[in-house]
């Protein structure tokens, strides 16, 4: 695959991004869009730039995956908006990591800069119809000030708003038990964030304010509404420490009907969808996060809580990660735990009445307590290996032991009645990452 | 879990065997000099102000002036000594940073020219540049800073 060198010729000019040729996905829509999208920019890009002068770059990244899972009663995948993962529906998955980005970034004016980030990857509906990422203007209002209006993925994480980009984080995915924990990963409304240099510190202190509205498959979907956040990047030389605490009121229409069904039970029965359904109900969130890099090695840990006030649940996550490079290999291993922080079943209606009745009361209690067991808990081992075989690219291979505890299936998706919890299983990965 | 151990000692002492080579060649190639403006006001910075202000953790000279980093383009054997002696950073780990700052938005990475001879002419424009040179390349158009 060959990666353009570029060699820029006059002096004011900025590289011209190099085309990467690994651009070969599942969506050849969405491929021919971004290579014809390329083929116009390009030129643009390449002009030359002076200091203040209005700018327009055109910049990619991209990650071809391949999963497999040893569990074979549950899929394995990287978020809860994918349909199915490496398992149980596919053997190797390349659905999990893979994903292509192309992004826009324009210098307006002297203070104004605006981009757009869209991304194929595969969606609830299993096509890799690709999505508005990031899309917003922002304006430098003093030097340390900036605010930006639109949509911006949430900062929760040392690496959430980055998580997508493979070739910037050292694993082949950031780990699962913490980076699960955000149902919401975007926010459309306003951010500001305050930036001070001094004695060489950095603190950038950032706010936002919106809402997000999300669709799943049927017409079903979620909504994120007065959701805000506080978040603090403090970055000392190779020492990045992050907090974070953000706040949403969530509902989800596709358990709505479930929990209304209960309702029919009188006080009994509103006790618990008033418990458990996700109507407008408060999810907070807290992390915080370190990351020491000082080039030859790496330490990262975060920590974070995730508190739903609804069937989605309380869970708390950590990990501990490490590297060395060795020239252009980098070794890494990591360990990390989730733990479900609220109660994982419910004894729900007491049956009474005739058979039918009872059975359905049965049933209805089945399906909750199916709901709150898929709040899991599990901890792993991961070890894994970067290799930057080529300019702009990277390999990497992993492998995951994960045991799921407590009788849950830990972050696994669609279990089947076959699965057994407390056992271990191993998920091996490799991916391609590239930027362009 | 001896197996996942072994695997990995194993792919490690593998890599540090074919690396081997890779390691000498960056390591003294260049004597590069970090470089300012001969009109700055800046006669020295320590080695993490530096890596800071091109690695896009800081966009400002510890005395508040804002900093104008200047980079030789990708592939240059100068600009991956400067970053190797700066940062103890490979080429891969310099994109991967910028890859994070380009697609949080968060900015765009210094402004590369093809040679020493236009880093010098972009000092000379700009009294908040700074650039790296080869030692060799210095002159009077350009101040070399102290780097502790």
């Amino acid at each position: 695959m060959p990666i353009a060198q570029h060699v820029p010729d006059t002096a004011n000019e900025r590289p011209a991004p190099a085309h990467s040729a690994a651009a070969h996905r599942r969506g050849p829509t969405a491929v021919s869009a971004l290579c014809l999208l390329w083929l116009l920019l390009a030129q643009t890009s390449a002009r030359a730039q002076e200091a203040d002068a209005p700018w327009i770059r055109f910049n990619g990244y991209g990650t071809l995956g391949e999963v497999h899972s040893s569990e074979e009663q549950a899929d394995f995948t990287s978020s809860i908006d994918k349909p199915n993962g490496a398992g149980h529906s596919r053997d190797w998955s390349a659905d999990v990591d893979s994903v292509i980005a192309a992004q826009l970034t324009a210098q307006l004016a002297p203070r104004w800069s605006a981009m757009i980030q869209v991304v194929s990857k595969q969606r609830y509906d299993n096509s890799y119809l690709p999505g508005v990422e990031w899309a917003n203007l922002k304006f430098q209002a003093t030097p340390e000030l900036s605010l930006r209006a639109g949509r911006v993925v949430m900062p929760s994480f040392l690496v959430s708003d980055d998580r997508q980009v493979g070739y910037a984080i050292p694993w082949v995915r950031p780990p699962l038990e913490v980076y699960s924990l955000v149902p919401i990963t975007k926010n459309d409304g306003l951010d500001a964030s305050y930036r001070v240099e001094r004695h060489g510190a950095t603190n950038t202190l950032q706010s936002n304010y919106g809402s997000l509205h999300t669709v799943g498959p049927a017409g079903q979907g979620s909504d994120a509404r007065n959701q805000w956040g506080i978040y603090d990047t403090l970055e000392i030389g190779p020492l990045t420490v992050h907090t974070a605490y953000h706040q949403a009121h969530l509902s989800v229409s596709n358990l709505q009907g479930f929990f209304s069904a209960f309702r029919d039970f009188g006080p009994p029965g509103d006790r618990i969808a008033n418990q458990y359904a996700c109507d407008g109900k408060l999810i907070p969130l807290r992390s915080v996060g370190v990351d020491y890099d000082p080039g030859s090695w790496f330490l990262m840990s975060e920590w974070a809580r995730s508190d739903g006030h609804c069937f989605i649940g309380a869970q708390s996550g950590w990990y501990v990660s490490g590297g060395y490079r060795l020239g252009s290999f980098t070794p890494y291993l990591t360990t990390a735990a989730l733990k479900a922080q609220s109660n994982t079943s419910d004894p729900g209606l007491v049956p009474a009445g005739p058979p039918t009745l009872q059975r359905n009361i049965a049933a209805l209690d089945g399906q909750l307590n199916a709901v709150l067991a898929s709040t899991g808990s599990e901890n792993s081992v991961s070890a894994g290996l970067r290799w930057d075989f080529l300019k702009n690219m990277d390999l990497k291979f992993q492998v995951d032991r994960i045991h799921p505890e407590d009788g849950s299936a830990g972050v696994l998706m669609y279990v089947q009645p076959g699965f057994r919890s407390g056992g271990d299983f191993y998920v091996y990965s490799m991916t391609l990452d590239f930027v362009f | 879990m001896n197996t996942i151990a072994d695997r990995f000692a194993r792919c490690a002492k593998l890599a540090a065997l074919i690396l081997g080579l890779g390691l000498q060649a960056g390591a003294g190639a260049a004597d590069v000099v970090v470089v300012v403006s001969a009109r700055s006001a800046i006669s020295s910075l320590s080695r993490s102000e530096v890596a800071d202000i091109f690695l896009g953790r800081a966009q400002r000279f510890p005395d508040g002036a804002p900093a104008v980093p200047i980079d030789l383009a990708e592939g240059s054997d100068i600009r991956d000594a400067f970053y190797s002696t700066i940062a103890d950073r490979t080429p891969a780990q310099v994109k991967a940073q910028w890859s994070k700052i380009i697609f949080t938005g968060r900015g765009m990475p210094p402004e590369a020219v093809g040679d020493s001879a236009q880093v010098k002419r972009r000092l000379g424009a700009d009294p908040n540049a700074i650039g790296y040179l080869d030692r060799a390349q210095t002159d009077a158009s350009v101040r070399v800073l102290m780097t502790k």
